[in-house]
């Protein structure tokens, strides 16, 4: 562990999208805690104000503390991506792992139908899903995870048959193991990484899915301090008061970046080979 | 090759060169003081194994160096002229029209995307102005000149619609279409199978003879530029360490280096093996092969209506059998069918007909019990895909020990340091991941796996093949010294006829798909009684002296 | 490219389109509506109801409206929608030619800077502009359309700036300038993630290809530098990127949803959003269906251009 960390260190992307990545589950984890102000007070003498002394990052249109907001809103858009990219991730590798084991005309099935599904555009899907089960945050986790699990399957099953065709396979299979121990303990190590890999750039589309659901008012619901939420009320006063906008964009853009370089970070640091 | 050439003036002359490359951790020297010259009409051969620089030199004449490469001394001349002090632009007209060059991988060097015409014909357009008609022209007439059949349909072919000994002609066509004065051959048939290649350096002795161009050819193989070069220089870590007319190389050698080398090189009229003790057939047979057939491939529906639903034929009706402590070597080009038949025989291809093992039979891939499993082992060829990367050393042993029954903690990492020192590492390697380790050395962990079980039959499947010559010839040792120990049986898997000859009782011969010939190693080369088998041993390069 | 070969993928798309709506018609029949209501507003009877649920096949067994909607779909009919009451694919269809003109355009804007980018960056590895053009790739691909829509308006449509129009459609034919001048936003939002990500991909295939062989190979030969690159080594780098953006072009018509609801431009994305919204059964499965159809189109499409580059490619 400590020495997948050294390595993660040593590539500029690895070294910053950790550092921001930690910084944004800080965040989540302890952002509402660490408001300054109730997210949901309304404060009618200081509307629309930018970011000053008494509010650091301004306020709304109903004068709510915008840096507060963005605080308690945190643990709604990162912890519902991760989880949200979780299980699709889950999904995905078992409905990919599967068809690689199983192989033959199993395995074509299951991936035309894969193909088929991922033809429907993944907002689309998690639109559909969201669309058939009711607004919520809640419901927004389940369709992106649902969404997600296509694409996943699609990355299990060719790293798994790559792996699949590698010598220390054939070795383990010419020796008599058991399916089990090949599936559990040659096999797993070597497609656990790259999928690692793939979920962790998932955790940024996901933070980007997540948000633009609820900016089409399908994810989180108001007084929800969301950030795609914020975004979408910010619309309407945009040239009152830009900082509505900017504050939860930024932010939203800062994780999936975070995300995007520790994903690419990983994947170096996990090839064994250098 | 002993005919001196006739012009001493020369064409490449190289002194003093001295190459750097700038690591992380320091400098490190690639080419030291390296002198060199070569006559019109006349082959140097330059021999080396991987890592001694011989690329790199080939490549900084080309004056095509990676970026961290720091040129230190020396002057590199072409009928006078140093490249070192021309400009990128100046020199981009001396390369493929004065010093051209053929690389190793045919399959590589030619763009995929483009025709063959086009690559012949490019380089015409380039440095003789020609216009891409007379180029094409003039390119057609190039394929024919290097025995390509239908030079006309073959320039409108993209490189993977042709052979790799087609497209080896194309990639010595366009070497020689500008007519230089030195063309650099970097190992060239080593991607080729045995025939190809000897049909190949005919080409080459030819065009060479033909034209007088002066040729630096690179190889790994010392038995083969002794065959074709007038002089050979040998390099090791950077310096050339000896140079010699190429007849006196075997005879003669000097240096430690060269010594080492040549005793490493397969020679089959030294055979390695004492002859098998009983080999008059009284004792039971091992493993007997009859008819065994292999196919693959599962035709789809959609083929099955297009009528296209032939499987592919991996091997088809194989009859041999290996006696105990037996070598038995299994011989043939790529595509012969001689890997798909061990995979058969560890139950990774299922199969038709008959193999028994020990007199029992077994009739797929589910009668290969723990008991058959432990007696039959294989090895493969890349031992950086059979030992799984994300294991360490011990665990890789271990699991060998586990399955034939060891249970103790203490006895197995007991064992573990016997079979380590059984292939010649240090103990302490039990606690390395394969990435940490050599080639030579990977496949000795390989090699102890496939002895932890005590088998009575190991499979090599072309198990030297990706190594160097001493690496080679360490590891044929290492196996020689497990069979004198411990009585075992090889399946030799390989395309090494001078090796396979050195070390094996019998030779069995397969060509696409079909054993054509089984016969014991001392008569092979006498008796042999199938037209592909006489030419198969006709192709080797044998050395010389 | 054989005959087999243009079979089966055709079998394919007919596969995909059958799934997508088996998908479609399922996902959307567990939506908390009724039609009929919808259709009578809240004030009908219940008889009145009944005889409208009798009429559209509602009490049938779900797999009876799922043939009955599935075999129009076949006849080219793909239902009335509720919210209007007028059919579903008059409007649909002039809806999806105005996105494909929108999304033609951000593919042709997407080709013409992400394809230089890439091979500029390549070709500058490690120096300050590759670092630059990675540096702008991470930001792209993590700013969400809706963010980059937001900060277009507030930059470029500001009363005080208004280069363009922040809202609205004119149709190329009527006043062609302020057509693009319509467009531009956009084109301009549903590009940048596509262009950051297909140059990286561009460039990270040119690195590659650059360190073949037979780059190599063509440089000894003493070719240009010109002729090494746009010849040789450039097309072999793209002929990766042709199924890449084929792939990206179903987040691009994701990306048009989202744009046009932002824009208010009236494209089959927006035509969607406003079904969702007032749960416009047929509109929504005739939505979903051709985005699905459209892009498995755009993947054939890609995958015969990609036959046609690449002849190592053998189709059987």
């Amino acid at each position: 562990m400590t020495d997948l960390l050294r390595r993660l260190a040593r590539s500029p992307q690895g070294a910053i999208g950790g550092v921001i990545v930690v910084f944004v589950f800080l965040l989540a984890a302890f952002g509402p805690w660490l408001a300054p102000a109730d997210p949901e007070a309304f404060n009618y003498t200081a509307r629309f104000e930018g970011p000053g002394a008494s509010f650091l990052l301004g306020t709304d249109q109903f004068g709510r503390d915008l840096f507060s907001r963005m605080l308690s809103g945190a643990p709604a858009t990162i912890f519902m991506a991760v989880l949200s990219t979780l299980l699709g991730t889950l999904l995905g590798a078992f409905i990919g792992t599967a068809s690689a084991y199983l192989g033959g005309r199993a395995d074509e099935v299951i991936m035309r139908v894969v193909d088929a599904v991922m033809a429907i555009p993944s907002l689309l899907f998690a639109l559909l899903i969201v669309t058939a089960l009711g607004a919520s945050s809640v419901n927004a986790f389940i369709a992106i995870g649902i969404a997600f699990a296509p694409g996943m399957s699609r990355v299990a099953r060719s790293v798994a048959l790559t792996v699949r065709k590698q010598d220390y396979v054939n070795a383990a299979i010419a020796r008599g193991e058991r399916a089990s121990y090949i599936i559990a303990r040659e096999m797993m190590p070597n497609v656990v990484a790259p999928i690692v890999v793939e979920a962790t750039i998932r955790v940024a589309f996901a933070v980007m899915l997540l948000a633009t659901l609820s900016f089409l008012g399908l994810g989180a619901q108001p007084p929800s301090a969301e950030w795609g939420l914020m975004v979408s009320e910010s619309r309407d006063y945009l040239f009152r008061n830009p900082w509505m906008m900017i504050w939860p964009g930024l932010a939203i853009a800062m994780v999936a970046i975070g995300f995007n370089l520790l994903g690419d970070g990983l994947r170096d640091a996990l090839n064994p080979k250098t | 090759m002993s005919d001196t050439p006739d012009n001493a003036v020369p064409v490449l002359d190289i002194a003093g060169y001295t190459l750097d490359y700038l690591m992380p951790t320091g400098t490190l020297r690639a080419l030291e003081e390296i002198d060199l010259t070569i006559a019109r009409g006349e082959v140097m051969g330059l021999v080396g194994e991987s890592g001694s620089g011989k690329s790199t030199l080939a490549f900084a004449i080309m004056r095509d160096l990676a970026g961290n490469a720091r040129e230190q001394a020396g002057t590199i001349r072409l009928s006078g002229t140093d490249l070192r002090g021309l400009s990128t632009g100046e020199f981009a007209r001396f390369r493929g029209r004065r010093i051209g060059m053929v690389f190793q991988d045919p399959g590589t060097a030619l763009n995929p995307t483009m025709t063959l015409g086009t690559q012949v014909a490019e380089t015409l357009v380039r440095h003789h102005g020609l216009d891409w008609r007379a180029a094409w022209k003039r390119g057609t007439g190039m394929l024919e000149r290097v025995g390509l059949k239908t030079p006309a349909a073959m320039m409108a072919r993209y490189p993977h619609e042709v052979s790799g000994g087609e497209k080896q002609r194309v990639a010595i066509a366009t070497a020689f279409a500008c007519q230089p004065e030195c063309i650099l051959f970097d190992e060239p048939t080593t991607a080729l199978d045995i025939i190809t290649a000897r049909s190949i350096l005919d080409l080459f002795r030819e065009l060479q003879a033909e034209t007088g161009v002066a040729s630096l050819y690179i190889s790994h193989d010392l038995a083969l530029v002794s065959e074709i070069a007038h002089r050979v220089a040998v390099i090791h870590r950077g310096r050339i360490v000896e140079e010699e007319p190429a007849d006196e190389v075997f005879r003669a050698p000097r240096e430690d280096y060269t010594k080492q080398l040549i005793a490493s090189v397969p020679r089959p009229d030294r055979p390695l093996t004492p002859p098998l003790a009983d080999a008059t057939g009284e004792t039971p047979l091992l493993l007997e092969l009859d008819g065994v057939g292999i196919s693959y491939g599962r035709p789809s529906i959609l083929k099955r209506l297009f009528g296209r639903s032939e499987r592919v034929v991996g091997a088809r009706d194989v009859s041999f059998a290996v006696r105990p402590g037996e070598i038995l070597g299994l011989v043939g080009e790529s595509g012969s069918g001689k890997s798909t038949i061990a995979r058969a025989l560890v139950g990774l291809n299922a199969f038709s007909g008959q193999v028994r093992f020990a007199g029992r039979t077994v009739a797929g891939p589910r009668d290969m019990d723990a008991g058959y499993r432990r007696n039959v082992q294989i090895i493969f060829q890349h031992p950086d895909s059979s030992l799984n990367p994300r294991q360490r050393v011990e665990e890789i042993l271990a699991r060998s020990l586990i399955l034939a029954g060891t249970r103790d903690r203490r006895e197995i990492a007991a064992t573990i340091g016997r079979l380590l020192e059984d292939v010649a590492l240090p103990v302490d390697f039990r606690r390395r991941f394969p990435h940490q380790l050599s080639g030579g050395e990977k496949q000795r962990v390989a090699i102890a796996r496939a002895f932890a079980s005590r088998p009575r039959l190991v499979i090599c499947d072309e198990i030297t093949s990706a190594l160097d010559v001493s690496i080679q010839a360490q590891i044929v040792r290492l196996l020689l010294d497990l069979r004198e120990r411990y009585g075992t049986a090889y399946l030799f898997i390989t395309h090494d006829l001078n090796l396979v000859r050195q070390i094996a009782h019998r030779l069995v011969v397969m060509y696409r798909g079909d054993v054509v010939e089984t016969a014991p190693v001392e008569t092979i080369a006498t008796v042999a009684a199938h037209a592909y088998t006489r030419e198969l041993l006709g192709a080797v390069p044998t050395p010389v002296g | 490219m054989s005959l087999l070969y243009l079979v089966k993928r055709t079998g394919y798309i007919l596969f995909t389109l059958l799934i997508v709506s088996v998908l479609v018609f399922f996902i959307t029949q567990a939506l908390p509506a009724d039609a009929a209501q919808m259709l009578l507003g809240e004030n009908a009877t219940e008889d009145a109801l009944a005889a409208v649920r009798e009429r559209l096949g509602l009490d049938e067994p779900i797999p009876v409206q799922f043939w009955a909607w599935f075999s129009g779909l076949l006849a080219g009919d793909f239902g009335i929608s509720l919210r209007t009451g007028l059919p579903v694919a008059d409007m649909m269809f002039p809806a999806l030619a105005r996105s494909l003109l929108l999304a033609g355009f951000a593919l042709l804007v997407l080709i013409v800077v992400a394809i230089p980018m890439g091979v500029l960056a390549a070709l500058r590895r490690g120096k300050a502009t590759d670092v630059g053009v990675s540096l702008l790739s991470y930001v792209g691909v993590s700013l969400p359309e809706f963010v980059t829509a937001t900060l277009a308006v507030l930059v470029l449509a500001s009363p005080e700036v208004g280069l363009f129009p922040s809202t609205g459609y004119v149709p190329l034919t009527e006043d062609f300038w302020d057509g693009l001048h319509h467009l531009a936003l956009p084109v301009l939002t549903v590009s940048v993630i596509l262009i950051a990500h297909v140059s990286r991909m561009v460039r990270s295939e040119l690195v590659d290809v650059l360190h073949t062989d037979y780059i190599r190979a063509a440089r000894l030969k003493g070719l240009s530098r010109r002729r090494v690159l746009w010849r040789h080594a450039v097309p072999n780098a793209l002929l990766p990127t042709v199924t890449v953006i084929a792939l990206d072009i179903g987040y691009l018509l994701g990306g048009i949803i989202v744009v046009e609801e932002i824009f208010a431009f009236p494209g089959i994305g927006r035509q969607l959003i406003v079904a969702i919204e007032s749960r416009d059964l047929p509109a929504i499965q005739a939505g979903a269906l051709i985005m699905a159809a459209t892009y498995a189109l755009a993947n054939f499409l890609a995958d015969l251009t990609y036959a046609l580059l690449d002849r190592r490619i053998q189709y059987d």
